[in-house]
């Protein structure tokens, strides 16, 4: 049976917000398994209502065997939460956030000290655990939310946005992080994000959402195999010239011309790329530049909401890294 | 009540680590003091005396009032911090967690309570020693460190209490403050805190007189004017008011127990 099973999850705020429309999706033991999707998209108050911290309008999940309205206390147990939000005291130290967390779960003092020890060790926060979290930096304080989820050897853990605010090196290692503890570990995880990359890298399956609804389930092999094909953009040295390029007629779809630029969608750009050469030479094409674009998480968004996630977003992504980071000043 | 101790734990350590807050913890209760002292210097002399319940000077009659009041006005401190707690996310992370939903409440509660008893401490001290300052003519008993001891904690919970359910069911910053302002002065003023019943207006008494900031004032007043000479009837109206400072007490309990089990939301 799934460790995760979500029927029909609905949360409309007071307001009249519906921020989650009627979800379903299942997540296997031990699979990471992604929630992707642009900012308002639903992911934190899907989160919210599965870890017991907010009542479903309408629908419910049974997590890890329990029912999250029924019996909310059951599941508080078994589940650890990496909040979207930094929520550790700035004002204790590290270790000490981990021990006040530690004691809310039956562990003895022994066995507390000791998972502390092993998660500060994965972590690489052994060396500032009696420093003030005040002087952490970002990417010291999303490990500390990470250790403090993982405190009670949760059988499943929801991380919210694990690297939003973060620049992209502190981004990469801290997927290597949550690699790690996977393999020493061994617990189920459900991941939100709206970076891409980030979905692609750690998910082993994953929901794509777009204002409430889930688009499209999958691996990410299968999402990107649902678009057929690869797409080769090429700039030409004149628009007579794409006009000519333009009749290529290989492509599973027909081509999409613009200016001096083509679009040519190809089974395989490997294989075909050779036969688009000498379709050019024939044609007297000179090409200026070449692109070729494997499909992509990205593309798949576009071919499911007609949009990019960074459309999706607006300028909303960038505020949101704006209030995070005056948030961690302060 | 899982979480009760971590949490209390953590809001001690938060407030001795914060250097103003702990200062001006501190230094609040001499304000105080210098405060009504110099205000109401002109006391003593027989007729003044009387006026005061027959205290001394006019600080031994006030203390048991500023007593009291500090224990309001640090009380209002406890729903503060569960307004922070709220919009740093902590308190939807302490949510998630198997804890007790009240435990998060009582742990501000029990933390406010001992900045409360340490003003009082402190206080106490300095009264003792300034010139002019408070005297326990008739002594000092056991059964008058009994009714100071118990009053302040009773007026300490109750404040404490009621301010974090405020900040349990309000979410604004300005409401809270607003609503803490509002009821804080009526209570200190509408009392026998501050003032002689001999000084109040007919109608305000019979107001203060359903005040637990009378209660707890009047209470303490008793024991430190009169000390072991204190008489039989002045006994019982001291037993009286801790009695209703106990079913106060009582109330609050249960009313912060039910409402942030069942309404506290992040
Ligand atoms: N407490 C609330 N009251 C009313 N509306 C809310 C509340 N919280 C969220 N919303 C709305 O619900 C929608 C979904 O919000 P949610 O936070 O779940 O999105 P998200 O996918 O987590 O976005 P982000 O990537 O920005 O974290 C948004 O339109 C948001 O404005
Ligand atoms: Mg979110």
């Amino acid at each position: 049976m799934s460790i995760i099973e979500v029927k029909n999850l609905t949360k409309i705020y007071p307001g009249g917000v519906k921020a989650v429309d009627g979800i379903s999706f299942s997540v296997e033991k031990n699979e990471i398994y992604g929630l992707l999707g642009p900012n308002g998209a639903g992911k934190t108050t899907t989160i919210k209502m599965l870890t017991s911290s907010l009542k479903p309008t309408e629908g419910t999940a049974i997590v890890n065997g329990k029912d999250i309205i029924k019996d909310s206390l059951a599941v508080r147990k078994t589940i650890g939460i990496v909040p979207q939000d930094l929520t550790a005291d700035e004002d204790l130290t590290g270790f000490e956030n981990m021990y006040m967390f530690a004691q809310f779960y039956d562990l003895s003092r022994a066995e507390a000290l000791k998972q502390i020890d092993k998660l500060l060790d994965l972590l690489e926060l052994t060396e500032a655990k009696d420093r003030y979290v005040k002087g952490y930096s970002g990417g010291m304080r999303k490990r500390l939310e990470l250790g403090i989820g993982l405190l009670h050897n949760p059988e499943i853990l929801f991380l919210d946005e694990p690297t939003l605010g973060l620049d992209v090196q502190t981004r990469t290692r801290m997927w290597e992080y949550i690699k790690n503890i996977v393999k020493a570990m061994g617990v189920t995880i459900i991941l939100t994000s709206h970076y891409l990359e980030e979905i692609d890298a750690l998910a082993d399956r994953m929901s794509i959402i777009d204002k409430g609804k889930i688009i499209i389930t999958g691996t990410s092999e299968e999402l990107k195999g649902s678009l057929k094909g690869d797409i080769i953009s090429i700039i030409c040295n004149s628009q007579e010239q794409a006009q000519a390029l333009s009749s290529y007629p290989d492509g599973i779809e027909p081509p999409v011309l613009k200016d001096s630029e083509v679009r040519l969608s190809v089974e395989n750009s490997d294989k075909d790329l050779a036969k688009i050469f000498k379709f050019m030479i024939e044609r007297k094409v000179t090409p200026l530049t070449i692109n070729v674009h494997k499909p992509s998480l990205d593309q798949v968004f576009i071919k499911y909401t007609g949009r990019t996630i960074k459309e999706a977003e607006g300028g909303e992504d960038a505020r949101k890294t704006a209030m995070n980071l005056r948030r961690l000043r302060a | 009540m899982s979480g009760l101790i971590p949490l209390t734990v953590r809001e001690l350590k938060k407030w001795y680590r914060s250097p103003v807050f702990f200062f001006v913890g501190l230094i609040q209760p001499f304000f105080w003091i210098g405060l009504f002292g110099s205000a109401f210097s002109g006391g003593g002399g027989a007729f003044g005396s009387i006026a005061l319940d027959n205290a001394k000077n006019y600080i031994t009659f006030v203390i048991a009032g500023v007593l009291t009041t500090t224990a309001l006005f640090t009380g209002m401190f406890s729903g503060i911090n569960i307004i922070w707690d709220r919009r740093l996310g902590t308190l939807s992370r302490l949510l998630a967690s198997p804890i007790s939903r009240s435990s998060i409440v009582f742990s501000k509660v029990i933390s406010s309570i001992a900045r409360i008893m340490v003003q009082v401490v402190i206080l106490i001290a300095a009264a003792l020693v300034i010139p002019n300052g408070l005297e326990f003519a008739n002594g000092f008993t056991l059964f008058s460190a009994f009714v100071i001891v118990s009053a302040t904690l009773m007026i300490a919970f109750i404040f404490s209490s009621l301010f974090s359910l405020i900040a349990v069911k309000m979410r604004n910053m300005q409401t809270i403050f607003g609503i803490s302002n509002l009821v804080s002065l009526p209570l200190m003023f509408a009392s026998f805190a501050l003032f002689p019943k001999a000084f109040m207006a007919g109608w305000l008494e019979s107001v203060a007189v359903w005040n637990p900031v009378s209660w707890s004032a009047e209470a303490m007043r008793n024991v430190i004017i009169n000390g072991s000479a204190i008489s039989s009837s002045l006994m019982y109206s001291t037993l009286g008011y801790l009695f209703y400072l106990a079913i106060l007490t009582l109330a609050v309990l249960v009313l912060t127990y039910y409402v942030t089990e069942k309404e506290i939301r992040e």
